[in-house]
């Protein structure tokens, strides 16, 4: 599953169409409150980006370019931008992830923050499920070995 | 009315279809001709501009997951 396609049209029409796909998916994130979609459903489509670059680019260059370790730290960030937006509506002393006390901080009025604190949010949502949902396939498709891996160990041992 | 006819002609080459690549290929057709039915229905609720959104994602993961299918079959030695 992991290896590289022989088919140079698939590298291809992938090369060109992942670019977009990205781009869709920050207009999914970013436009959530007025169309369908929002956090989750942006995150998916760049999760699937990356699967797409994992399966017709091969395990190696996927690795460079979204490692398990970035995979890991991404999501962690995520959620991150999440809890900490939420709290600091907690610290500005009302309830958690109510977003119109955020106006004390951005100096605009309560609707403009609570748009923007919404926004936030999903971008949070949007990192997070596309890590992990990079995550589990990569996973899932090389059972848990990676042959750097496999290779090291045979040289040891 | 005729799409809902071509989708069920569709499904039953997914479903009794010889061998696997009859199904794959009626499995992605049956994803285009969605695409196309969920265009109608946004045409009839006079919604377009929300259902374009949902039939682009449609298309796009029809497309991952037909390129995944035919890479699974690949590496198994199916074909």
């Amino acid at each position: 599953m992991t290896r590289l396609t022989d088919d140079i049209i698939i590298r291809a029409v992938a090369r060109i169409m992942i670019p977009f796909i990205q781009l869709y998916a920050l207009y999914v994130i970013m436009h959530g409150h007025h169309s369908p979609g929002g956090g989750f459903q942006g995150g998916v489509i760049l999760g699937a980006s990356f699967i797409l670059y994992l399966i017709t680019h091969g395990l190696e260059e996927a690795r460079a370019r979204m490692s398990e370790l970035k995979a890991g730290i991404f999501s962690a960030s995520g959620l991150l931008i999440y809890s900490g937006i939420g709290l600091l509506c907690l610290i500005l002393g009302s309830n958690f992830l109510n977003y119109g006390s955020l106006s004390l901080i951005l100096k605009v009025i309560p609707a403009q923050a609570r748009s923007l604190g919404i926004l936030g949010v999903e971008i949070g949502v949007g990192i997070t499920v596309m890590a992990v949902m990079f995550s589990i396939f990569f996973d899932i498709s090389t059972g848990g070995i990676i042959p750097e891996d496999k290779e090291i160990k045979e040289e040891n041992g | 009315m005729g799409l809902f006819f071509l989708v069920l002609l569709c499904l039953y080459r997914g479903v009794f279809g010889p061998g696997v690549l009859n199904r794959v290929a009626a499995i992605s057709a049956i994803g285009t001709k969605t695409l196309v039915i969920l265009l109608i229905m946004g045409y009839i609720y006079q919604r377009v501009d929300m259902f374009v959104d949902i039939s682009m994602v449609y298309a796009l993961l029809n497309f991952i997951g037909t390129i995944t299918v035919a890479k699974y079959l690949e590496m198994s030695g199916e074909i």
